[in-house]
């Protein structure tokens, strides 16, 4: 998945993580970045940074990952880092109802405080404990369909819709771009870097 | 023996001789079940390697064969708890009595691990202080509120403690509305160690025969170990709320917790309040020192490259200090934490002894298994930036080679006993200084005899000026960590003899008893700590200390970092002295 071919423009997108302890959120990132899932992985401190280029068509994008920490003594930092960011994945775990609510919480707080433009995922985590199951699948796609968020059951442990997540992120940032320039809705004293690369696609 | 710990006398004067004959036969049941005694300690011993106290000698076993289990607990139970004082029932795992369990040393371990690894995340949830287990534990450390809400516990799931805690918290502010305040509580082998930080409260409860000092330093350290989570400030949330529950604002930090309990059993920083380096060559050291003193004028405050607990080099932005318990703290905080180990991190910590009110911003990275970049800032937007000067270093460490010398001298470069140069005055006549094997192996046939040079098995030179020590490796004599743990807390000891703010300080001390003969000799440049074979000659064991001294000195540009010396001594080099 690694960009391929010259010439083709690479675009750089923020993209972060959130969700309750333990839904999942580092083994999501470890799963797509180095196609590795550890059973206990260690709860991750502050957050941590990532990256990994992905092949969409003929464009390729390249994402910027912070992996944020679940831990109540972090959520006064989350918006150090989804501030700017171009997506965001929040992540809840399928067997765990506490965890559905936090990304409701989440979702409440990026619609509050976040970019408008950033592209948000629901990812429900943990699909393979299907006999554990606390969160339907309809109940979340409702509320997904509800707020405009993309929803997708995920694994990393199977490695299910592990990089779809991603790549339907790939796909809706470049498809953002050609759809949002025709429009023109652009606010001179507010330029996201992001869209820069996209400016010039239309030149080259 | 002392006797227990017990503000209200009458309620178990009349009972001591009883219980205690009624706790030995109890005993004798147990210890003697099949086994001959020998058999017991041997067994107990064996255990101890995959347990993971860090702090067993067996003191229990010889406190109950004795026959002086004075009850530890007895005056919590007795008088703080629920006051059934009169349980003369056979111990067993449901009764709410602490006394007779102690007695057995067997610790039933149900998960032993392995036993090369000290056991990160045997906290043993199913515990409570109504576990058997639980109460046999040797060391334990809590953390509580002032309103006696757990925090954090060594052993056992801390909502399941909430009763203890409150029992604990009882005693501390049973002594406070007397207007005075609690220091330890000494009860037959245990001893209970209260420290209070504000609305914290930290209690080590051991019967490891640790010094109260040295208690009372761990339990510093446990509580700059929390604020470099959590910072100073959390106290304001105990001003809004006295009832706030803290323990979950620690989620996920128990292996930070546990690795720096593990570390106050092997790493002589703990009560030293000095770090260590790593050996390596002036020139490599200069190189990295050299970079991270770039780095540090572009803004950061300060640059640590570590390898393990040992530092590589460390730069701190214009009088900007590093205190050594901060170092201690900061390392057992990225080690412990596997996630660092994943990817580059950024995340908040406090520095307790720099600003404990304050997050600063730390970036980490490990470049291989042991070696690492700790990047610390006040910009909490500095990311990308010290990303940029985290490859600028890597560069340079790559270029000048640094990461491969630091791998050459993780596993050659430490110091071994072995290799203390003889006599100057004999050096030129005999071998030249070979490599270590070549020297030790010639020596091995009159030295080995008791071992080492004159008996010398083991030291530690901490410099004073720089904050600094040197341990030289274990030798075959204390292979085994039990037999290295034991010495560590020999030293401890010692240590705490020669600080002693009552009878001390002293210059030097000689002390033999059956496991070695200690020595230690504090100067204003330095303090020295020598454990030597017990049959060790007093006059050559002291010619063997001025010997290390003088080897130490020798090699001192290798095994210290000199901060701003071996730097200028660098810009002159670069720029020819002008």
């Amino acid at each position: 998945m690694a960009a391929t071919a010259g010439g083709n423009k690479i675009r750089n997108a923020k993209l972060v993580l959130l969700g309750d302890v333990g839904a999942g959120k580092s083994s999501l990132v470890l799963r797509f970045v180095k196609g590795q899932f550890v059973e206990f992985q260690e709860s991750t401190i502050g957050a941590a940074f990532f990256s990994q280029t992905l092949a969409v068509n003929d464009e390729t994008v390249k994402f910027e990952i912070w992996d944020t920490a679940g831990q109540e003594r972090y959520h006064s930092l989350a918006p150090m880092y989804y501030r700017g960011a171009a997506a965001a994945i929040v992540v809840y775990d399928i067997t765990n109802a506490a965890s559905f609510t936090r990304a409701k919480k989440w979702v409440q707080e990026l619609q509050a405080q976040g970019n408008p433009n950033t592209i948000m995922a629901l990812a429900g985590n943990k699909a393979d404990l299907l006999e554990a199951r606390q969160v339907p699948a309809e109940e979340a796609k409702a509320y997904a369909q509800e707020n405009g968020l993309f929803f997708m059951e995920t694994s990393a442990k199977t490695a299910i819709n592990v990089n779809d997540v991603f790549y339907e992120i790939a796909k809706k940032l470049l498809q953002g771009q050609q759809v949002q320039n025709p429009q023109g809705g652009m606010v001179l004293n507010q330029r996201p870097p992001e869209r820069t690369v996209s400016s010039s696609s239309c030149c080259a | 023996m002392d006797p227990p710990p017990n503000p209200n006398p009458n309620a178990t004067d009349a009972q001591p001789q009883a219980e205690a004959g009624v706790r030995l036969a109890a005993l004798s049941l147990r210890g003697g079940r099949d086994l001959p005694p020998d058999f017991e300690i041997h067994e107990h011993h064996l255990d101890d390697d995959d347990d993971d106290d860090d702090d067993d000698e067996g003191y229990l076993t010889a406190a109950s064969r004795g026959g002086s289990s004075t009850c530890a607990w007895k005056g919590l139970r007795d008088d703080d708890r629920d006051g059934d004082g009169d349980d003369v029932s056979p111990p067993s795992p449901s009764s709410s009595g602490y006394a007779g369990e102690r007695g057995s040393s067997l610790d039933d371990d149900p998960d032993p691990e392995p036993a090369q690894d000290w056991p990160r995340n045997k906290k043993h949830l199913d515990e409570d202080d109504a576990s058997s287990s639980w109460r046999k534990r040797k060391k334990h450390f809590f953390i509580l509120s002032n309103s006696g809400k757990p925090i954090y516990s060594r052993y056992g799931d801390e909502h399941k403690l909430a009763g203890f805690s409150a029992t604990l918290q009882a005693i501390i502010s049973f002594v406070e509305n007397s207007g005075d305040h609690i220091k330890f509580v000494r009860s037959g082998k245990h001893q209970i160690v209260f420290l209070v930080k504000g609305p914290i409260y930290l209690v080590c409860i051991s019967c490891t025969e640790e010094s109260y000092e040295g208690l009372r330093g761990q339990l510093e350290l446990m509580y700059g170990q929390l604020l470099l989570i959590l910072t100073k400030s959390v106290n304001r949330c105990f001003e809004k709320n006295p009832k706030f529950d803290m323990a979950p604002l620690l989620g996920g930090t128990d292996a930070v917790f546990l690795s720096l309990i593990h570390a106050f059993s092997w790493n002589p920083a703990a009560f030293l309040h000095a770090y260590t380096c790593l050996p390596l060559a002036q020139p490599t050291r200069q190189a990295a020192s050299a970079v991270l003193q770039d780095v540090a004028d572009s803004g950061v405050l300060f640059a640590l490259l570590m390898c393990e607990h040992k530092v590589i080099s460390l730069v701190g932005a214009q009088k900007a200090t590093l205190h050594p318990d901060d170092i201690l703290l900061l390392a057992n905080f990225i080690l412990s934490s596997e996630s660092f180990r994943t990817s580059e991190s950024f995340s908040p910590i406090c520095l307790p002894r720099y600003n404990p009110m304050a997050f600063l911003y730390a970036y980490v990275h490990f470049f291989d298994e042991h070696t690492y970049v700790t990047l610390l800032t006040t910009r909490s937007d500095a990311f990308y930036d010290l990303k940029d000067s985290r490859s600028l270093i890597q560069n340079v460490l790559l270029k000048s080679n640094v990461l491969i010398e630091v791998q050459r001298s993780l596993h050659e470069s430490a110091l071994h006993v072995e290799d203390l140069p003889i006599d100057p005055s004999s050096q030129s006549a005999s071998q030249p200084p070979q490599s270590s094997q070549d020297m030790s192996s010639q020596s091995l046939s009159s030295e080995m005899a008791i071992g080492g040079p004159a008996g010398l098995w083991h030291f530690i030179y901490k410099s004073i000026y720089l904050d600094q020590y040197v341990s030289s490796e274990f030798p075959s004599s204390i292979s085994n960590q039990k037999q290295q743990k034991r010495l560590y807390k020999a030293y401890q000891k010692l240590y705490a003899s020669m600080h002693d703010k009552a009878t001390g300080p002293h210059k030097t001390q000689f002390k033999r008893d059956d496991d070695y003969v200690l020595f230690c000799w504090i100067t204003q440049d330095f303090e020295l700590y020598a454990a030597f074979n017990p049959l060790a000659d007093k006059t050559q064991a002291i010619k063997m200390c001025n010997r290390v001294c003088q080897w130490v000195r020798d090699l001192e540009n290798e095994i210290f970092v000199y901060g701003e010396s071996a730097l200028s001594w660098q810009y002159h080099h670069c720029w020819g002295g002008k």
